[in-house]
């Protein structure tokens, strides 16, 4: 034990005592790894038990192995993992903002076992959300082993959430840019170089063990100016689509919280509709990296009609996953129902337009997942250069970024959050670096708070008082009681100046009569939000504190806006 | 030089909650002696110059010293001087006079001094009414190394043009190298001479050693 022990310190200040940068280097890189392997043993395993239990698929009772492989994983997730179902996205996105990226070490592998256990038996969900929340954990716990501060282990998060996207689509810069994106939102450069070779070190992990089943095999496509129309009312097909998958996806959760039953009931319930919807439609069952193969190579036998209905079903199928206690995430069903959509947009344009000479229909289905991407989950740059890291080449690139800005734009204007931010937003947690609410959040009662103030009795004569005033450079006196020390108003000396300014009354009245009693008070429990719109509200300068009837301080807003400034300062431009 | 979480926080003049909050977000040049955190003056001036963070490191002594230059009323009499007998006629001439008697100022700056005190009484009679007048400079007096008081004694009463225009008897000179100075004693002696017992008291004439003795009790009694 003591070996261990000693070496673990040797390494502890070896690394500590190396520059900053090259120890995030090292760290984020061994976070990469890591999270790519995660990412790897998920896909190894779905890989096996989909083809395990695709023998059992044409059997009449099928239909319940989504509602057990469901109702398995929300009994996991809840009894002995002991966490909220759901992708984890924005807990991560949470934590990052507020806490500094603390993140349990049982997220590490929790959410793995959920979603292997909802997606395996054909949950229509995808893989990449639990493995992205393994990932951060698996930063998260590096940095804590290590002894790192906030800012380090923000950055180890997003080295191994980048890790886990580059090692799943075998795309480290689709993994950079999805980490900064949506995970932490803010383009540092400090943050750049680990979590690019995070995202690096995880693909390689993913091409060395698995480089036959790397999803998307790079393909060139030839697409030419004749493309751009055709792309700008995929765009727009897309975001209607992005909308519709948003709304139905957070319907359903609502309709299942509703309901009185166990998580488990509900669990059944899903499953059971997902797997009869598989019967009919076996595209929608799992995570269906497959289908998307092989519409991208266009090799997919489908008749148009059948296509359209099945990207409704996969909406539908999708959101019953999920909302009814399935674990799992949203990044594969938006490749998937994206893809379809591209192919059906390509078949209705092929019907009308015969002549037309526009590209194939593997690259409308890369164009239709750019733009749902792009529009369900608002992160534009993702979108774009997962599809291009894919294609291998930047021939794509102008539709693409017609498709991605469009699809963005409109869904943005239609529903102004992001699926992964809006359920933050709701909660009033979503919080970015140098944005109002984060300096609020991140600025606390107890260090606004002015203490030291001389407390007077409101039993003491006028006169007393003065000589007090004389004495001290204080514009606020509370005022309490004889003996209980009870807090029972305060006095203002721009209240009270036309009374100090009059001898004749320094000996006629006392503090409990000039003092001023219904002064709204805060105490430590509220949080700065709360007392910024009581200040506001009632028009004071000031606040009291008062906790258990006992005067602790004020609060000041010329102390907040100077606080303000240095925590803008501190957030926004110090490293 | 070293300074400890407490003593930033002071310059900062934020809550030591707040550095410590910083420190966890990893936010500050920090190092670590013992259990302890300690920041380098010149690395946190360095920072501080870079983020446009202004930085307070404040001199302990300057601070120290400021609080020592108050000095009591009476050890500013002390330091002044009571002349008794001036004869005179008129305002000017009870300037002149009195400042060849008192002797803590250099002669090179008494014609200074003069001209200063007789500008300030053109612009209003320091003449305070029942006899009494402190005559006093409008800006700090540079070549003065402490404050002083000098009370003097005309041998007749004159006309002063005081508020209450009443002749004028006794004068306190109120000399003072700093504008801070002059006020805490501006106050201090007018809270005295609103004591009638006191105003009595100097109307006897009283040898110095009494006069700062009763200063001293009375400025006890009003602690400023």
């Amino acid at each position: 034990m003591s070996i261990i022990k000693n070496w673990y310190r040797t390494v502890y200040h070896k690394l500590f005592h190396l520059d900053d940068r090259l120890l995030l280097i090292i760290a984020g890189s061994i976070a990469g790894v890591c999270s790519g392997l995660a990412a790897v043993a998920l896909r190894l395993s779905l890989e096996s038990v989909l083809e395990w239990l695709h023998g059992f698929r044409h059997y009449g009772w099928a239909f319940i192995i989504p509602a057990i492989g469901a109702l398995l994983s929300s009994l996991y997730l809840e009894k002995i993992a002991r966490e909220g179902a759901g992708h984890g996205v924005p807990e991560v996105i949470y934590s990052v903002s507020r806490y500094g990226g603390l993140l349990r070490f049982r997220s590490s592998y929790s959410r793995l076992i959920a979603s292997f256990l909802t997606i395996g038996s054909g949950g229509s969900a995808g893989p990449e959300a639990p493995v992205v929340m393994s990932g951060s954990a698996i930063g998260s716990n590096l940095a804590k082993f290590l002894g790192l501060n906030d800012r380090q282990r923000i950055t180890l998060v997003g080295c191994g959430t980048a890790g886990a996207i580059a090692s799943i689509f075998n795309a480290p810069i689709a993994g950079l840019v999805f980490s900064i994106e949506v995970i932490l939102g803010e383009w540092k450069f400090v943050n750049i170089i680990p979590i690019a070779i995070a995202a690096v070190a995880g693909a390689q992990v993913s091409q060395a063990i698995i480089p036959e089943q790397v999803i998307f095999n790079h393909q060139a496509f030839l697409v030419s100016a004749s493309d751009i129309l055709p792309s700008l009312c995929l765009a727009v097909v897309t975001a209607m689509i992005s909308v519709v998958f948003t709304k139905v996806l957070r319907r359903m959760g609502k309709i299942a919280r509703k309901s009185s039953l166990p998580l488990w009931g509900r669990a059944i319930i899903g499953g059971c509709t997902v797997g009869i919807i598989g019967m009919g439609m076996p595209v929608v069952l799992g995570e269906g990296y497959h289908f998307i193969q092989s519409m991208i190579s266009g090799t997919f036998s489908m008749s148009i009609f059948v296509i359209f209905v099945a990207v409704f079903a996969k909406i539908f199928a999708t959101a019953m996953t999920l909302g009814w206690g399935g674990s799992g995430g949203i990044f594969a069903p938006c490749l998937l129902i994206g893809s379809l959509t591209g192919v059906v947009f390509h078949k209705a344009l092929f019907g009308l337009f015969p002549e037309i000479g526009c590209a194939s229909e593997g690259a409308y289905a890369l164009l239709g997942m750019t733009g749902l991407i792009s529009g369900v989950m608002q992160a534009p740059l993702t979108g774009i250069f997962l599809i291009v890291e894919i294609t291998g080449g930047y021939e794509t690139i102008l539709p693409l970024i017609v498709v991605s800005s469009i699809s963005s734009t409109m869904s943005h204007y239609i529903e102004p959050a992001s699926f992964y931010f809006k359920e933050l937003i709701e909660r009033g947690q979503f919080l970015r670096p140098g944005t109002d609410a984060r300096i609020l959040s991140d600025l606390n009662i107890r260090e606004l708070i002015d203490t030291g103030f001389v407390k007077v009795s409101e039993n003491m004569v006028f006169r007393e008082f003065i000589e007090i005033i004389k004495m001290s450079d204080q514009n606020f006196y509370p005022v309490i009681e004889d003996g209980t020390d009870e807090y029972k108003g305060v006095i203002q000396i721009s209240a009270i100046r036309k009374y100090a300014l009059d001898p004749g009354m320094y000996d006629m009245i006392f503090l409990s009569q000039i003092m001023d009693t219904k002064m709204m008070t805060a105490s430590l429990e509220n949080d700065l939000q709360e007392v910024l719109d009581m200040m506001d509200i009632n028009n004071m300068d000031s606040i009291s504190v008062v906790e258990n009837d006992r005067f602790i301080g004020m609060i000041l807003k010329t102390r907040i806006l100077d606080l303000y400034r240095r925590e803008l300062i501190m957030q926004t431009s110090v490293q | 030089m070293e300074l400890s979480v407490f003593d930033l926080s002071k310059s900062l003049s934020v809550s030591p909650n707040t550095i410590e909050r910083w420190l966890r977000q990893g936010k500050l040049p920090v190092f670590k002696k013992g259990a302890n955190y300690r920041f380098h003056t010149s690395e946190l001036e360095q920072w501080a110059s870079k983020h446009n963070i202004s930085l307070n490191l404040m001199d302990k002594d300057a601070l120290e010293k400021e609080k020592e230059s108050i000095i009591p009323l009476s050890d500013a009499v002390k330091n002044g001087g009571v002349y008794f007998d001036i004869q005179a006629n008129d305002v000017n001439s009870i300037l002149k006079a009195c400042l060849e008697k008192i002797s803590g100022i250099s002669d090179d700056f008494k014609e200074d001094l003069f001209e200063r005190l007789v500008e300030r009484e053109k612009a209003l009679s320091t003449g305070i009414g029942n006899g009494i007048a402190i005559p006093h400079p409008r800006e700090q007096l540079s070549y003065l190394t402490r404050p002083m008081v000098s009370v003097c004694f005309l041998e007749h009463p004159v006309d002063y043009k005081a508020l209450d225009n009443q002749p004028v008897s006794i004068l306190f000179f109120l000399l003072s190298p700093t504008l801070r100075m002059h006020l805490h004693l501006l106050s201090v002696l007018s809270f005295c001479l609103r004591d009638y017992q006191f105003t009595n008291f100097l109307k006897s004439r009283p040898d110095p050693l009494a006069l700062v003795e009763k200063i001293e009790v009375l400025q006890k009694t009003n602690p400023i």
